[in-house]
């Protein structure tokens, strides 16, 4: 029924710490979950202390930094260091974001770094998205249309039909607002997550899809869609400003309208 | 002790599993009903709240003279009716939330029974007053 404790196996310990090299003089500690499947041993935070001075503003130089010159062992993900392609999403000071988009100079005191909460860990900060990648595969995140497209040119949009796209468009999956939400945490096998649902707004605020009424078919349900509960955690830590919350609303909007 | 083992119980599909049972056909009517009985109780709860405090203290003859008039007994059918529908809902939102395993379709009846039940007894004690007005005249 409920569970009041973590499992055992979740409890983290103290790791290693890595002093600063001598003559630093803009010292940072970052704190960072380690855990990996090779060994049997519970998960550690370990603490690098580093000299900010000689690496770039974001808290991804750092990690880079680190898995670098200090710690090979380190594991993430990461890759455009740039905000556009999601991977370095983990939580960081309490809250998920991008690590190539959050200052150091943002946070104060020691830099704790985890994984994305409440997803399975592969190893350190890389977590498993299998189960919300398939979420979103199971929206179909595609356009579907029977009209045949004009033979010599895309679809068209109006502009006003367009700018119904914004703000939906620039998700880049990253998966920061899906594992913040507790309603996820709770019910993430039956809940899609305000990632997928946000997704799912987008190919119903196309103007060009002509697939509205199923698309909204296949979120008619307690969990799917209605498990939001409003919590906002999704709109206030999304890394690209965007706003899933309003995107469910207009969801439900519509589910509504279609029966009202 | 905590020797990582690979979760080879589970095959299936993410896909499979993520669609699951599919959807539920449900779900609006729930999410409408508890915001609008939530703002239709704020009158009736107002008024309810007004009315025992002037009846305070008000003998056994006074309530069952108050109650019996149909204006005031609709609305404390409405009430009851009401609050017992919104409980039904909300308290079915917090077993969704906080309640997993075998104890969720169980609890899942147990609302929906405790609700309809408390809500029925509510309705014959006014029922109860109705009669109870109309014999004393």
């Amino acid at each position: 029924m409920v569970e009041l404790r973590l499992p055992h196996n979740s409890t983290i310990g103290v790791g290693k710490t890595v002093l600063a090299p001598e003559g630093a003089k803009n010292v940072r500690t970052f704190r960072i979950y380690r855990w990996s499947p090779d060994d049997d041993r519970n998960p550690v935070m370990d603490s690098y202390e580093v000299d900010v001075d000689v690496i770039g503003p974001m808290v991804l130089d750092a990690i880079i930094h680190i898995k670098n010159e200090i710690d090979s062992t380190l594991t993430f993900r990461r890759s455009c260091r740039e905000g556009i392609c999601g991977s370095c999403a983990m939580n960081i000071d309490g809250e998920n974001t991008l690590a190539c988009l959050k200052p150091i100079k943002s946070i104060e005191g020691d830099i704790k770094i985890y994984p994305l909460p409440h997803m399975p860990v592969v190893k350190d900060l890389v977590t498993n998205l299998d189960g919300a990648y398939a979420q979103l595969r199971s929206i179909q995140p595609w356009m579907k249309a029977d009209t045949a497209p004009p033979p010599d040119k895309e679809r068209l949009q109006s502009q006003k039909e367009r700018s119904k796209l914004d703000g939906l468009w620039e998700c880049i999956l990253c998966f920061c607002c899906t594992t913040s939400c507790p309603s996820y945490w709770w019910n993430g096998d039956r809940y899609l997550g305000p990632s997928v649902l946000l997704a799912a707004y987008r190919w119903i605020a196309d103007s060009r899809d002509e697939h509205t009424g199923e698309r909204l078919d296949g979120l008619e349900d307690t969990f799917k869609l209605y498990a939001c509960r409003t919590i906002m955690n999704c709109t206030q830590t999304c890394p690209k400003g965007l706003n899933p919350a309003k995107a469910i609303g207009h969801i439900k909007e519509l589910q509504l309208a279609r029966k009202l | 002790m905590n020797a990582y083992e690979p979760h080879v119980d589970v095959m299936r599909s993410h896909l499979g599993r993520v669609r699951g049972l599919g959807v539920g056909h449900s779900g609006a009517e729930h999410w409408w009903g508890e915001r609008a009985s939530s703002v239709v109780l704020l009158p009736l709860s107002t008024w309810f709240v007004v009315q025992m405090f002037r009846l305070g203290g008000a003998s056994r003859a006074d309530v069952i003279k108050w109650g019996g008039k149909p204006i005031n007994a609709t609305l404390l059918i409405a009430l009851i009716i009401t609050t017992f529908y919104h409980a039904r809902l909300g308290l079915q939102v917090i077993v969704d939330d906080y309640v997993h395993g075998h104890a969720y379709l169980p609890m899942r009846l147990l609302i929906k029974l405790g609700t309809f039940l408390l809500g029925l007894l509510g309705v014959i004690s006014v029922v109860k007053l109705v009669i109870a007005h109309d014999s004393t005249k």
